[in-house]
């Protein structure tokens, strides 16, 4: 409705102005031309100077009720005659014309003046001056508005009713339908259906389809609520199901757990049982074979050897289930550190440099990086070991073995590469298998244990590196594996971070340095191998050299071979004694000959006779490395396993020790707080006080603080435990290998560095 | 004394205006609004009649008013119609001495002075198509077109249609609007 009023409105006031203007354009035209009808009707009064005339033709304009005052004006715009409608007065003086036109009109107090020069012939003869009224206008415009608004009325009316009429026929129906709807998605009732309204219009036809479409959603509503349903139905039955599988997954988890949880223990436990009378075995027929219990004759000394050797495979056969178990139960502990391959590999070629020996092969040993390896050092040290001894075992007699150390990417290579039998293709492929062996032959016997090379392997892998092989029958093998390297700048901070190892070397600068005279290599060697790795070896082949290295690194002690090419002993002994630097140095002469009154004479600090015995070697160099040693130092030793005690007072011994055992906790600590002792070996699985709560109550105590404490065990050790052990005592040990040797080496220096301090006034 | 001055004074000054009076008489305008207005009546005639068609363009391209007899006008008609043109034609004035010598005329004044002879003129401008005005009393009644006629002071003129149509001549009721007399003589003319 307002929309068509305002339409109409706008309408008609446009029409109106439009109108309005046309309007008064008409009136100027009208007047215009009444204007100029009255001009030329006047000429002749103008020109003949007639005002009778002019005003005759002027009266006709009484027929034009809106011209209130008509006038003729000469050309000197003197009026002439003239017109008044209503009454009558003067003539009005002349509007002037603007310049330029014979015509203008002016608006204004509700009339129009218009004057009009009269041109006859081309020659301005006058003026006419006409003035009207607007009343005609101001009647229609009055009568146009009337007509307008009628107009308009009457249309809002009719609008009004046809409106009305359509509401019902249309916005109604609409309307409702709409309502319908908003009741329809508000409560999301599909049953309900809009009311028909009984025409057969357009509208109607769109209730039917809203309906029809209503019917559709009723029925996909309730579909859907069964679906619904059925799934949640479905999603519990699952739920349940998933519930039950579940409680039995986490059943069998723990069974799995509980089963790791006993294959640790029984590694645990296996490894200690295992290992101490396997221990007992080894060491004993170790002593037994050095001869410090007594000689053995012939058959005795080969007995014995055949005991070590069977208890020594048995030992490693032992371990290396054990390792392998450990791996395979993901148990296997790494103590990763970065170190300079140089500096583990010492140890593992004088433990191999024997071996090869005895076979005359030749070891060579070439780095060529100077990077650190990333590792277990003594994970590395039986993977090379392992491979070495492969080596070895497998090349014949005057071959050779080599070592390569390159870099290689982000990895470290190490090579061995031997001249021996070579591996077969088919076996290639199996020899990293567990339990498996190469065939041997008639001068290779087959030894090992078979599971070297797996373990190795794996130990490799687990270090993020790889394995593998190269080889040719009948010329040799090469086994080459890698290990993650580090850069060079981590180096420096490498030795400050590293977990100390299981088996702690002895420093280095700590060692005493021998220095070994000797033109026959295998004298040396053997000599090396007897010192390593409780000394650092230095090897000269002659006299001469011996003099030139002496003075130059000072050595502790010097064993010197008496016969000798190109200066002999005795001359290379004076030269030394002569020279002021070497002169204190105690040199030790070793011949196969007894010419020790001369050896003496000339200034030896003592004379060995080859074949020589490596107790008798370490007790002489002893004696004159450390003449300081402390015959009184007693070591307390304990143990429950009696076998381990007599062996452990066996080694001691006869490197000059003496010794108290005790086989308990308890007792260690009486012994203790009774005597004083200059170390303790602690075994840790004892029954009772076991070997973590004497170390407390030793470290408890101010005045045993500082007592030297070296643990012995066949335990596998935690990590935490480990730990412990390495900040509570100064050495551990681990009775898998020869350890004896290490434990000598490792007291020496002990006291080595107690004696230095207790001289140097700190205790 | 004093009487005596006074007396000379005045005759002295009724003097100078007689003489001045007389010399304005002098200058030769008898009565000159009168005839100068006549003389743009003449002009004006011009522009309210229609020629025959072929008397105009025998009458070549001025538009030619004639003076029979005495000149009353004097300079004054050539002032009047210096510069003037009527239908495109320049308007010239012409002194002519017999009726015989306005066939080049548009129109003809006769001068007062041909009372005398009007009747033998008439007969000789009969054949012609000339516009004949003067202001010899009863002219328009014996035969001539425009009587000129002093109203009050005012100059009036009559017109015989009768003459004029018997010339061929179309007269614009705009000049007949401001005729004072019109005259329609069915019996002909005099």
């Amino acid at each position: 409705m307002l929309v068509s009023g305002a339409a109409l409105l706008l309408a008609c006031a446009a029409f109106f102005a439009y109108d309005l203007y046309t309007f008064r354009v008409g009136i100027v035209h009208n007047l215009s031309t009444e204007a100029k009808i009255i001009g030329s009707n006047t000429v002749s009064a103008l020109v003949f100077n007639d005002p009778h005339a002019a005003e005759n033709t002027l009266s006709a304009l009484k027929a034009s009720p809106h011209i209130v005052y008509a006038a003729i004006y000469t050309s000197d715009r003197q009026p002439l005659a003239g017109y008044w409608h209503e009454v009558n007065g003067n003539p009005l003086p002349l509007p002037p014309i603007p310049a330029g036109q014979t015509q203008a009109h002016w608006f204004n107090g509700g009339q129009i003046a218009l004057v009009d020069s009269i041109v006859f012939q081309g020659k301005p003869t006058g003026f006419v001056y006409i003035r009207s009224d607007l009343q005609e206008i101001n009647d229609r415009l009055r009568s146009y508005a009337f007509i307008t608004a009628a107009v308009l009325l009457i249309s809002l009316v009719v609008a009004l009713l046809i409106s009305r009429t359509s509401q019902r026929v249309i916005s109604e129906p609409v309307v409702q339908l709409a309502q319908t709807v908003r009741i329809v998605s508000r409560d999301k009732n599909y049953a309900i259906r809009a009311a028909a309204t009984g025409n057969h219009d357009e509208v109607s036809t769109l209730i039917e389809s809203f309906n029809e479409m209503l019917g559709q959603l009723q029925q996909r509503d309730t579909a859907l609520h069964q679906a619904h349903d059925e799934l949640e139905h479905r999603v519990l039955e699952r739920t349940t199901q998933l519930a039950v599988a579940n409680k039995q997954l986490d059943l069998r988890n723990r069974e799995v757990e509980r089963a790791t949880k006993l294959k640790s223990k029984f590694l645990a436990s296996m490894s200690h049982e295992l290992r101490t009378p396997l221990n007992a075995i080894v060491g004993f027929s170790d002593l037994l074979a050095e001869q410090t219990a007594g000689e053995l004759n012939d058959k005795q000394q080969r007995f014995v050897g055949h005991i070590k050797q069977g208890s020594a495979h048995l030992l490693q056969l032992i371990n290396d289930i054990l390792d392998l178990s450990k791996i395979e139960a993901g148990q296997l502990e790494l103590r990763r550190e970065n170190f300079q391959v140089s500096s583990a590999l010492p140890e593992v070629l004088s433990t191999i440099r024997p071996l090869a020996m005895a076979k005359n092969i030749q070891v060579e040993f070439t780095l060529k990086t100077e990077r650190s390896v990333y590792a277990d050092r003594v994970r590395f040290k039986q993977i090379l070991y392992n491979l070495l001894s492969n080596a070895v075992k497998f090349t014949p007699k005057g071959g050779s073995i080599s070592i390569d150390c390159f870099e290689k990417e982000n990895f470290i290579g190490i090579a061995v590469t031997d001249t021996g039998i070579g591996i077969r293709a088919e076996d290639q492929k199996v020899v990293f298998e567990e339990f498996r062996q190469v065939e041997g032959s008639a001068d290779a016997p087959v030894e090992g244990t078979g599971l070297g090379l797996a373990i190795t392997k794996r130990l490799v892998e687990q270090q993020g590196g790889r394995i593998s092989l190269e080889s040719v029958v009948g010329q040799g093998s090469r086994f080459t594996f890698t290990l993650p390297s580090v850069s060079q700048a981590s180096n420096a901070a490498q030795t400050g971070a590293s977990v100390p190892a299981a088996i702690p070397l002895s420093g280095g600068r700590e060692k005493p340095l021998v220095l070994i005279a000797d033109d026959e290599a295998s004298a040396r060697e053997l000599l090396a191998s007897y010192l390593e790795p409780q000394y650092r070896t230095v090897m000269v082949e002659s006299g001469s050299e011996a003099v030139r290295k002496a003075q130059q690194l000072l050595p502790d002690a010097i064993t010197l071979d008496v016969l000798m090419p190109g200066g002999s002993g005795f001359e290379t002994l004076v030269a030394l004694r002569r020279t002021p630097e070497t002169a204190n140095i105690p040199i030790i002469l070793v011949s196969i000959s007894d010419q020790k009154r001369v050896g003496f004479a000339l200034g030896a600090a003592d004379y060995l006779i080859k074949p020589i015995r490596k107790p008798v070697l370490l007790e002489t160099i002893r004696k004159h490395v450390l003449p300081y040693t402390d015959d009184d130092a007693t070591i307390l030793l304990v143990d429950d396993d009696p076998s381990t005690l007599e062996l452990l007072e066996e080694t001691l011994r006869s490197a000059g020790y003496e010794t108290q055992s005790v086989r308990s906790g308890a007792r260690a600590l009486e012994v203790l707080s009774s005597k004083v002792v200059s170390a303790v070996l602690l075994d840790l699985l004892m029954p009772g006080m076991d070997g973590f709560e004497v170390l407390r109550h030793i470290r408890q105590e101010a005045t045993l603080k500082e007592l030297p404490i070296f643990v012995i065990t066949g335990k596998s050790l935690t990590k935490e435990e480990l730990a412990l052990l390495n900040a509570e005592t100064q050495a551990l040990f681990q009775k898998t290998g020869s350890w004896h040797q290490q434990l000598i080496a490792e007291l020496e220096r002990v006291f080595h560095e107690g004696k230095l301090a207790k001289s140097a006034g700190i205790y | 004394m004093w009487r005596g001055h006074c007396a000379l004074l005045q005759l002295t000054i009724v003097g100078v205006s007689w003489l001045l009076f007389g010399w304005s008489s002098m200058l030769g305008q008898q009565k000159p609004n009168e005839y100068q207005v006549e003389a743009a009546y003449l002009f004006n005639f011009g522009r309210f009649v229609e020629w025959p068609a072929k008397v105009a363009t025998a009458q070549g391209n001025s538009f030619t008013i004639c003076i029979l007899g005495e000149d009353p006008f004097g300079s004054t008609l050539d002032a009047t119609l210096a510069g003037e043109a009527i239908g495109g034609k320049n308007v010239v004035a012409k002194r002519i001495s017999i009726p015989q010598e306005s066939v080049d005329c548009q129109i003809l004044f006769l001068s007062a002075k041909e009372a005398g002879r009007l009747n033998k003129i008439m007969e000789v401008l009969d054949k012609g198509a000339v516009l004949t005005v003067s202001d010899i009393p009863h002219f328009s009644q014996r035969g001539g077109m425009i009587q000129f006629v002093l109203e009050g002071n005012r100059i009036r003129f009559e017109v015989n249609l009768t003459a004029t149509q018997r010339a061929g001549l179309t007269l614009s009721s705009e000049l007949l609007k401001v005729a004072t007399v019109v005259r329609r003589n069915p019996a002909g003319g005099d």
